[in-house]
């Protein structure tokens, strides 16, 4: 019988390796120490050089006066830090990107559970509805902000004209007022998507059992969503909710090319100040600590909600 | 029996709805494409009078089309194969030695702070970096993605680890298999649906990234990609929105198609590996 190399070398192999183990069980540990080292390595590398190092660079030039182009820099301590907490432009642009974010992540979550579950019930064509409600989140941010943004220019004005109505008639990415609501239209009609899957997910993990359990001990359907399919979707809310955060606070696609943040400052998010300040003012060290201060924020505001949602889950 | 046949009527109106919110801007992207600039100009629902074809013939010519797309094909592809090589080892390495080591713990939480990290905080720093390295190109920008997927990467491998039993990892070492080959055989195929999982949504947010090839590659257009191609269009063509819409169409298109040839496994894939306690 004619063996290939590859299997002899394989079964030479092998009785080395029994007779390591054999021998003593030091050698399986050793090789175990050996492969873990080598599978953390190059990962551990490329994420200390090109994502913790940046991080640690943006601490240090936040802590200067650099314009990111002249040579030379002075070291200012927290004097960035102190300024942008006396700077009443910077806590209206948070304003703003505050009650944006709480707006988008009460749509996203709600919409998105919503329809999860109608998603996630018996009904003809339900993976036609899947496949159609999760193609926003194929196409890039980039693309969807700009085809809104002709229809908010040119079309949207045209019906609302057409139906009599003042607000419509003219661009509303246009009007102080209602131009963040037009933002986050886009926002949530792109966003949405993935919270939904994820929640239609969750509502997978629900054991069919408990409805009729419940059904049988009287409960209404209130308390049964309340009770049985809130509790089950709360690991999937907690990553919703971090997930949505973050997308909000940080919010620049869409805005960069919906608006840049018009009109008159009225949608100016926090990411594009910064991008702002960075590149175009050249206040380089400046945006940095601005980052640095949101990137707490967002940490801060991420941390609690965990908290939350643990304790809740272990009730 | 009335009573369920309301409700699923119900159901349809809801869904009927968002597909109709869905898929009202996206028909008048797509007929817009095919009109004269004046046509469009006066009509925004109708079909199209005639099937006027310049505009994609106008992208088509475009050299740059082309480039972009080798680029952005070349970019996602690389950095996702490095991604699948990389992380799946480097979180079953975690995964398996953080009960028992301190440092495999401390590792995987320092690998998991950049979750919090909002990226406008690297950016600044990481240009400066990238240029004196002398690697502000096609290759810098794999290397970023490759890095700035380890935590979401890790995250979610990590979690579905956990729940894989031990027992036949354990039985592959009886059997006298050693690590490397205990991972490769037993531990990988396992992991199936979550590499899935996290391939998709890496290979999303690869394709359709704007802001890392924005201030990496935009200088020489042989080096764009497909969303900086877009963009650049559209500022120098913005009068003609015919022509923007009919670029947006081709540029989308290849992972349209995709989506919709995978569809099956794509939402199977997010709904089954997404979110395992």
């Amino acid at each position: 019988m004619k063996r290939g190399w590859f299997c002899q070398l394989h079964a030479i192999g092998r009785v080395g390796i029994n007779m390591r183990n054999t021998k003593n069980k030091h050698s399986l540990l050793n090789d175990k120490k050996l492969t873990y080292g080598l599978f953390v390595l190059p990962g551990f590398a490329m994420y200390c050089c090109f994502f913790i190092l940046p991080i640690v660079l943006g601490i240090y030039y936040s802590m200067t006066d650099w314009n990111g182009i002249s040579p030379t820099y002075n070291f200012t301590g927290l004097t960035n830090y102190i300024k942008i907490f006396a700077d009443k432009g910077f806590r209206k642009v948070l304003g703003f990107n505050i009650k944006y974010t709480v707006l988008l992540v009460a749509g996203t979550t709600c919409l998105g559970i919503f329809l999860a579950l109608l998603l996630n019930s018996k009904i003809k064509g339900r993976s036609i509805f899947r496949t159609l409600y999760f193609f926003p989140a194929v196409l890039s941010m980039l693309t969807v902000s700009l085809i809104f943004n002709q229809i908010f220019y040119r079309i949207i004005p045209v019906l609302g004209a057409a139906v009599g109505s003042k607000t419509f008639s003219s661009n509303i990415l246009a009007n102080k007022n209602l131009a963040m609501y037009g933002i986050l239209f886009v926002h949530i009609w792109q966003g949405v998507a993935l919270p939904t899957l994820l929640f239609l997910a969750g509502l997978q993990t629900i054991p069919e059992e408990l409805y009729e359990a419940a059904s049988l001990d009287g409960a209404n359907v209130i308390q049964k969503f309340r009770y049985i399919t809130i509790s089950y979707l709360l690991p999937t809310l907690s990553v919703v909710l971090v997930l949505t955060l973050k997308s909000g606070l940080m919010v620049f696609d869409y805005i960069k090319s919906l608006t840049e943040g018009g009109p008159g400052g009225a949608t100016q998010s926090i990411a594009l100040m910064i991008y702002n300040h960075g590149f175009v003012q050249n206040k380089y060290s400046y945006s940095i600590a601005e980052a640095i201060v949101t990137g707490v924020i967002i940490a801060g505001v991420s941390a609690i909600q965990i908290k939350f949602t643990e304790r809740k889950k272990v009730q | 029996m009335t009573g369920k046949w309301m409700k699923n009527l119900l159901i349809y109106a809801f869904l009927g709805f968002g597909a109709f919110l869905i898929l009202v801007p996206l028909y008048i992207c797509i007929i817009t494409t095919f009109k004269t600039e004046a046509e469009s100009a006066i009509s925004f629902f109708t079909l199209p009078k005639s099937f006027y074809l310049n505009n994609y013939i106008e992208i088509l010519e475009n050299p740059k089309l082309y480039y972009a797309f080798g680029n952005t094909l070349l970019v996602a592809g690389v950095s996702l194969a490095c991604n699948f090589v990389i992380m799946p080892a480097m979180s079953f390495a975690v995964s398996r030695s953080m009960q028992d080591s301190k440092y495999f713990r401390v590792l995987y939480y320092f690998l998991l702070i950049g979750i919090f990290i909002p990226f406008q905080v690297r950016m600044m720093p990481l240009v400066k970096l990238m240029s004196g390295l002398g690697i502000l190109n096609q290759r810098g920008l794999i290397i970023l993605y490759i890095a700035q997927a380890t935590c979401e990467s890790v995250f979610l491998y990590v979690g579905f680890l956990a729940t894989v039993n031990k027992n036949l990892e354990e039985a592959a070492y009886i059997d006298g298999a050693n690590t490397f080959q205990t991972y490769l055989k037993v531990v990988l195929p396992l992991m199936k649906p979550i590499i899935a999982t996290v391939m998709i949504r890496e290979g999303l947010a690869y394709w359709n990234d704007f802001m890392l090839p924005l201030i990496t590659l935009n200088r020489s257009w042989k080096s764009w990609t497909l969303t900086i191609f877009q963009y650049n269009f559209q500022s120098e063509f913005s009068v003609d929105y015919s022509l923007s819409f009919a670029c947006f169409v081709i540029a989308s298109l290849p992972i349209v198609i995709f989506y919709i040839i995978m569809q099956k496994q794509i939402i199977g894939g997010l709904t089954s590996g997404a979110v395992k306690e």
